[in-house]
């Protein structure tokens, strides 16, 4: 119920949703298919070193990361995730009695959100700088596809890092179809139909991307350095055929 | 004159006509209605609402022909004044409905489109869809809406109407209303107090009439001393589905828009429809009214129906009565299109696809041309004053009555497609007389509070009674369903004396069986228990206007058939005999006008019993004549009453001014 | 509203072969008075060919007993037209929001077991039994000004020419019966119920009703109505007001696009259509707004 005056946030909730609705695409969503692209770029059969040139380029952007870092990427996803949370507590999922497509996927888009900001926390934790206060932090610019892999090493953390990235993606990918809706750049149920495809082949594509990713790093021989030799192995263990 | 109130009770399209043009001139309302005024039962009317327009106009149609096929159709039995006045604001009422975003159908060239309807040679009848009805009824609901958040009005919806409130001098004050969630009594004290309660189908059990449409309203204010005028005539739709709970519509726009009725010749032939070759069809509406055909007027296609099915045993199936209404010639493109609302409906409810099969269907109690008398004033030119205080009052002061529960435009048998015409007519029209109305009765107010205070106990001792009932014996949901069976049985298609004499006694003891019913919730909390069994105990008063008023019309008359006074076509092939057995057939008719020409207008007497007596009707601007839709010897009886009427005129020596009009 | 025994001798059509002899269960919710106790009771009704849940109704309130022979009051329930036209039955049937009077028992049945279950909506308070009150949808209406704002209903001459196109775009929106039945189904729409406080005014509690209905989502209906009448000609002459409720508190922007609306709507209203319509008004208006002020 609401009280005498709304809130800041009921009085902006049009602008906020919206905001909250493009964060997700750019430049959160942008930040996700470069970030599955590079990583995946593993799969290059060179023992990691596109995957290395990429980081170099990356962070050639020296001192200017941290600020470009939190300003494209962590307050987007933080202000995405919290109004997130915000429409989450505020739904009443109910596809046991209305079990359409359309609703098994409202569900879901919900569920992979959340599973997807803890996987992203944890992922933080682990690789990036932040989490090295925290034990974590295990990415090595120098050294990034051998860093990479030495944590991918461990089977179950590649299977939560696999749960992970397929929740980004599905999340991304229907998040997708449902901004063209919520922006009116799809109306007819024609139309919703044929963005339908769309965003189900970039889903597939980001998929396949970074499971490919995954695999690779796992196939990386353990001891390959980041400057050194192709691992032969690596177009043995191309990625599992397209979910 | 504005601090009085206007009290609406109904809020289908009459109801909420009233409101929306009160409001606007500056009128604050109430508006009471038994369920949300958007569920009003006028959503279910289908085909069209009609007037002259641009096109028919071309073809020679007029404001006048349209009253001239209305009173044909009603066999002459309305007051013509109301009937030529409703015609003549056809045009703008539809026009204004546009204006209001009704989703009328459109020409290629973005103009309204018309279809015909019955009992008429002209595409007079605009639609929107398969739900017209329901699309003008959404218009006014939006606009009174408005008037809501402006404050002009004020609803109360689930409310039920109870009584009027009278004072000494006999002049309606307001009125008691109930609610139904809380089951609080409330006064309404009003400057007028206008009933748009709708139709009585509840009456006769199954109809096509909604729930709400027990009539009760009606029946309240006729028992505190309104005339009912013209009980006896009920319209029985030609065209049902046949159900359990309730004889769903089937528009006759399924007819005006090519429909075809037939029955096997072989009864009850086992084939599919679709199998059964053209010869063996017959197409029996088109065959006896070549120049109709399946579009004749309503009472007479159900009479048929009804006579092929029971009288020549032609019905379709064996243990239902029934015919076949085949739309499967036509392309199903149009069909989606023109009549897709109506056709979901059918197949939706009987799981049949009518674009492939035909459809099964068997008249039903649909409309109730009868109703409160109102009164109305005459205009110089034959219309109506605008605005006289006299205009759809009652024979109470101070109220008044619009839409179907009053009994001014059908007469003996309504024309399709007039009734959202006159709903919607009868409520714009009645609002500068509510208007006119507000104020113009002295009051002391004291007086007046006791009068509400005392209206409020006898209606909470009525109520108190009936929860305290338990102990009957009577179970009220069984009693309905007899009075039912017993009213379709005896007061439908076909009445006969025989019939009514027995029928009316044992409503008599049905009535009086009803105080002995018990209800089986004595809660005092949205108890539709008691307010079912209150509305059942109004039923019967209205019931046995119905039969009595029936019983005493010997003859035939619109929706009024009784076989023992049927006038038979001609039967002499030669000329001689027949130009005489016309002049006799002329002879009956107009002794039969003289006799019978006449409103029958019921007053309650004691115990519910109605005093029957008849008043004169104003056929000044067109002369009965007649109605022979596919009597044997039409031709020549037609010539000899043309002969006849011209003779009239002569003699009279006046100038035929309301033919010469139509011109 | 009315409720009322069928008739099954009926004079004039004369059903005949329903199989007799069979009997149907209902489970029904019910609920003596708003905010109260819910309990489960059960009853059973002679089986009819062609029967509907309205029929199960019917027969429940003549007969007052429930299955285990018990006398109770009878359930109370709202209806009106019974063709499915006046948007009163709303009700959970078999756990779907659904009209009461266009749900066949034989289907019922054969999708789900040997026992129809009956609930009131659970998007709205409960008034007794299986009605509700819905007066929150028809706020919803008046928020979005869902009306043709004309000046005043005497004679001005015909309304706008309109091409049959827009007229069969219009038409299917303006089907719509206000059941309910997609902000039943909506994930997005949940309930709000307004108590009346101890020595509360109507007027202050009406005003906090209305204030309450307003801040929470408005729903599929009403966002479909809006676009009905900005696609008016006239209507459009205050879209910009209409566009200013949809993306006020509780407007378009609360949609998740679960698409149950359209899946369950009974009159088939592309009411999915309308909603990205909205949406894409709603940017274009957000948009020139941000940069005509």
């Amino acid at each position: 119920m609401s009280g005498e005056s709304p809130s800041f946030l009921e009085r902006h909730q049009f602008l906020i949703y919206r905001l909250f609705s493009l964060a997700g695409f750019v430049p959160v969503g942008a930040f996700l298919i470069v970030h599955l692209l590079t990583n995946a770029s593993i799969l290059a059969g060179d023992g990691g070193r596109t995957f290395q040139s990429r980081v170099d380029m990356i962070h050639s952007l020296g001192p200017l990361l941290v600020p470009v870092e939190w300003a494209f990427i962590f307050l987007p996803m933080i202000f995405h995730a919290v109004v997130g949370f915000v429409i989450i507590a505020n739904g009443l999922p109910n596809v046991g009695s209305y079990p359409y497509v359309s609703n098994l996927r409202y569900t879901l888009q919900r569920a992979t959100g959340m599973i997807a900001f803890a996987f992203i926390i944890w992922h933080i934790w682990q690789l990036h700088a932040l989490g090295k206060p925290f034990g974590g932090g295990r990415f090595d610019a120098h050294e990034a596809a051998s860093s990479t892999a030495a944590v991918l090493g461990s089977t179950a953390v590649s299977i939560l890092y696999c749960i992970g990235i397929l929740s980004a993606v599905f999340h991304f990918a229907n998040g997708l179809w449902t901004l063209g809706i919520t922006w009116g750049l799809w109306t007819s149920p024609a139309a919703m139909r044929r963005a339908n495809v769309v965003s189900i082949a970039v889903g597939v594509v980001l998929a396949a991307a970074g499971l490919g990713a995954v695999a690779g790093f796992r196939s990386l021989p353990a001891d390959s350095a980041s400057h050194g030799h192709a691992a032969s192995a690596v177009h043995e263990t191309l990625p599992p055929s397209s979910p | 004159m504005a601090h009085e109130r206007v009290l609406v009770v109904g809020g289908g399209l009459a109801g909420l006509a009233a409101t929306m043009r009160l409001a606007e001139l500056g009128i604050d309302v109430d508006l009471v209605s038994l369920v949300p005024v958007k569920r009003s039962h006028s959503v279910c009317a289908q085909g069209g609402i009609n007037s002259v327009n641009a096109l028919t106009r071309q073809q020679g149609d007029s404001e006048w022909k349209h009253f001239d096929d209305t009173v044909y159709g009603g066999d002459f039995l309305q007051h013509q004044p109301p009937v030529k006045e409703m015609a003549d604001w056809g045009p703008k009422i539809i026009d204004l409905m546009d204006r209001l975003g009704v989703p009328f159908n459109r020409t290629s060239e973005g103009f309204r489109d018309q279809r015909r309807f019955g009992g008429t040679l002209y595409k007079r009848t605009a639609f929107a869809g398969a739900t017209t009805g329901q699309q003008l009824l959404y218009a006014l609901d939006e606009q009174v809406r408005r008037w809501e958040v402006e404050g002009k009005v004020r609803k109360w919806e689930f409310w039920d109407f109870l009584a009027p409130v009278l004072d000494e001098t006999g002049r309606c004050r307001g009125a008691v209303c109930q609610d139904l969630v809380t089951m609080e009594f409330r006064s309404f004290p009003a400057g007028a107090v206008v009933l748009a309660t709708g139709g009585n189908g509840l009456i006769y059990g199954r109809s096509t009439m909604s729930m709400v449409c027990t009539g009760s309203a009606v029946s309240r204010a006729y028992q505190a001393g309104a005339w009912y005028g013209n009980g006896e005539f009920i319209q029985v739709h030609p065209t049902a589905i046949p159900g359990a709970d309730k004889l769903r519509l089937m528009s006759e726009s399924a007819r005006g828009e090519g429909g075809r009725v037939w029955v096997p010749r072989k009864p009850q032939d086992p084939r599919d429809p679709r199998s059964i070759p053209e010869s063996e069809r017959s197409y029996f509406l088109e065959e006896r009214y070549p120049k109709y055909g399946n579009l004749v007027p309503r009472d007479i296609a159900t009479r048929e129906i009804f006579d092929i099915c029971t009288t020549e045993g032609l019905s379709v199936e064996q243990d239902r009565l029934c015919v076949y209404l085949d739309l499967t010639h036509i392309p199903r493109e149009t069909l989606d299109r023109k009549l897709g609302g109506i056709l979901e409906i059918y197949e939706k409810f009987q799981g049949v696809d009518p674009r492939v099969t035909p459809m099964k269907i068997f008249p039903a109690v649909h409309y109730s041309m009868g109703g409160l008398w109102v009164d109305y004033e005459r205009s110089a030119t034959g219309g109506l004053v605008e605005g006289s205080f006299r205009n759809q009052q009652t024979s109470i002061p101070g109220l008044y009555a619009i839409g179907e529960c009053d009994y001014q435009y059908h007469g003996a048998n309504r024309l399709g497609a007039n009734s959202l015409l006159s709903c919607i007519f009868s409520g714009l029209f009645v609002a500068p007389t509510l208007a006119n109305a507000c104020g113009s009765g002295s009051r002391a107010a004291g007086d007046e509070s006791r009068l509400f205070d005392q209206e409020v106990r006898r209606q909470e001792e009525r109520h108190r009674s009936l929860l305290a009932r338990t102990a009957g014996v009577e179970n009220p949901y069984g009693l309905h369903q007899e009075l039912g069976t017993l009213m379709t049985r005896v007061a439908t298609v076909v009445r006969r004396n025989d019939q009514l004499v027995p029928a009316y006694d044992e409503v008599c003891r049905m009535a009086e069986r009803w105080t002995r019913c018990a209800v089986s919730d004595t809660g005092n909390w949205t108890n539709q228990n008691v307010v079912f069994t209150k509305a059942l105990g109004d039923m019967f008063p209205i019931a046995k206007l119905i039969l009595k008023g029936a019983l005493l019309r010997d003859e035939c008359r619109g929706a009024h058939f009784k076989p023992a006074f049927a006038m038979p076509g001609l039967k002499a092939t030669d000329p001689v005999g027949r130009r005489q057995e016309a002049e006799q057939w002329c002879d009956t008719f107009e002794a039969n006008t003289r006799r019978w020409l006449k409103s029958t207008i019921a007053t309650c007497g004691p115990g519910g019993d109605p005093e029957i007596s008849y008043q004169d009707v104003d056929t000044s601007l067109i002369p009965p004549r007649p109605r022979l839709y596919g009597l044997v010897g039409a031709d020549a009886i037609e010539e000899v009453w043309k002969e006849r009427s011209a003779r009239a005129t002569d003699h009279a020596g006046r100038a035929a001014q309301p033919a010469g009009a139509g011109a | 509203m009315m409720i009322r025994a069928t008739d099954d001798a009926h004079a004039m059509t004369d059903a005949a072969g329903a199989q007799r002899g069979e009997l149907v269960r209902v489970r029904i919710l019910r609920q003596d008075v708003p905010s109260g106790e819910s309990y489960w009771e059960r009853f059973e009704v002679p089986y009819e060919r062609n029967m509907n849940v309205i029929s199960i109704l019917q027969k429940i309130a003549a007969q007052a007993r429930s299955q285990d022979g018990r006398k109770v009051a009878p359930v109370a329930w709202d209806c009106n037209c019974l063709e499915e036209v006046c948007g009163s039955c709303t009700m959970l049937i078999n756990g779907r929001t659904r009209m009461a009077c266009s749900a066949l028992v034989d289907r019922l049945l054969a999708e789900d077991g040997d026992e129809i279950e009956l609930r009131p909506m659970s998007k709205f308070p409960v008034v007794r039994d299986l009605v509700v009150d819905r007066r929150r949808l028809f706020r919803g209406l008046e928020k979005v000004e869902a009306w043709v704002p004309v000046e005043g209903s005497y004679d001005l001459g015909p309304g706008p020419r309109i091409s049959p196109d827009e007229q069969e775009d219009a038409y299917p929106l303006s089907t719509c019966m206000s059941c309910g039945c997609c902000l039943e189904a909506c994930p997005q729409y949940t309930k709000v119920e307004v108590v009346r406080r101890e020595g509360e005014s109507e007027k202050d509690f009406e005003a906090r009703r209305k204030a309450a209905y307003d801040a929470a989502f408005v729903g599929a209906h009403a966002v479909s109505q809006a676009m009905l009448f900005n696609a008016h000609p006239t209507g459009r002459m205050i879209a910009d007001e209409r566009m200013k409720a949809l993306t006020r508190q509780g407007g378009i922007q609360m949609c998740g696009n679960a698409q149950n609306c359209v899946a369950v709507c009974p009159k088939g209203i592309p009411l999915t259509r309308s909603i990205a319509r909205a949406g894409r008004a709603a940017t274009v208006w957000a948009i020139k707004r941000l940069f005509d002020r």
